[in-house]
């Protein structure tokens, strides 16, 4: 399976990676995680790629956008597009996957830096132009590095997989 | 080396402009690519030839294509390049001229950056070339309507529904 489910829970009993975030000041924001299985876990969860997960992935600087409730737009919507295009002209980041609970919409996207100017990129990231974004610290064990796609091609590879998958099935 | 159509382009791994070890069997992967070697920056005949690329690129973007340029540039260079351009594909970077030697591209006219040869290759998704393109002479670089065409001949030999599905 090309994707697993993801949410901002408090308590990730249950999931299969899970990693605490942190406000840039220090304070708890709650835990990311991730479970890697065909069964909606839960209500919010949305499904991202599953290449950028990895349990032995470092502590990072992430953003971490997410529309706000009740509003989602098309993935073919022009913002998303030029944002995807921004994200593939930009240095990479280490992760970057699109969320997304249907065929059609995009519903959010994390991105995951590390480096010394790690959250200075983090709060560049080109999809915090379309929907809010928060820029945290991601403890370790939850988001890997996963190299960009080649370019230039901004598709999706099905309707299912969050971007930027690079591959059908 | 041969690198005539229906022989298989080498996968190569070489550090792309984030200085990233690549394969080029990642990231040409399940589609057609364009994989172009090019002198360096410095060349006007580069220069006009990435402004073609560049003009094709909201084209490639929505066909499922990949392009790779490869020179001796090393990262920092090429990712200034890229960003100068505002290239959207991935250039592999071959400062120690190992995959230049492999291929056999080195330019022989030019001893003071011992650059690759300007050559242009359509790829499958196996890396089988499709068509290959000495770019020696500019105009024995592809146009962008000889590039489609050749993407548009290697996604209908690899596209099982190519034909489009209809009742």
């Amino acid at each position: 399976m090309t994707w697993a489910w993801f949410a901002l829970v408090e308590d990730a009993e249950g999931a299969d990676l899970a990693a605490t975030m942190c406000e840039l000041d220090g304070t708890p924001a709650g835990v990311l995680a991730a479970w890697r299985r065909r069964a909606k876990p839960l209500r919010g969860a949305r499904r991202i790629h599953d290449s950028v997960l990895d349990p032995d992935g470092a502590a990072a600087f992430v953003s971490l956008v997410l529309p706000p409730p009740g509003v989602r737009l098309p993935f073919d919507d022009l913002a998303v597009q030029q944002a995807r295009r921004a994200v593939l002209l930009d240095r990479p980041a280490d992760a970057v996957s699109t969320l997304l609970t249907d065929a059609s919409h995009f519903e959010g996207s994390v991105s995951a830096f590390r480096g010394a100017d790690a959250a200075a990129r983090a709060a560049r990231d080109p999809f915090a132009r379309v929907f809010p974004a928060r820029v945290l610290t991601l403890a370790a064990g939850l988001i890997g590095r996963a190299p960009a796609p080649a370019g230039p091609t901004i598709e999706r590879y099905g309707s299912s997989q969050p971007w930027p998958g690079d591959r059908f099935g | 080396m041969d690198l005539s159509p229906g022989s298989a382009f080498p996968d190569l791994t070489l550090p792309d402009h984030a200085s990233n070890e690549r394969r080029l069997s990642d990231l040409v992967a399940g589609d057609p690519a364009v994989m172009h070697c090019y002198r360096g920056w410095w060349c006007p005949k580069e220069q006009a030839f990435f402004r073609r690329l560049v003009a094709l690129q909201d084209a490639l973007e929505v066909s499922y294509v990949r392009v790779v340029s490869l020179s001796v540039d090393p990262p920092p260079v090429a990712a200034a390049f890229r960003a100068g351009l505002g290239a959207r594909w991935t250039f592999l970077c071959d400062p120690d001229r190992t995959a230049l030697e492999l291929l056999r591209l080195r330019e022989t006219t030019d001893t003071v950056y011992n650059p690759y040869v300007p050559a242009v290759f359509t790829l499958f998704p196996d890396r089988t070339i499709h068509a290959a393109y000495d770019g020696y002479w500019f105009v024995g670089r592809p146009t962008a309507g000889e590039l489609l065409g050749d993407l548009r001949a290697i996604q209908r030999a690899i596209r099982p529904d190519w034909p489009a599905p209809t009742p």
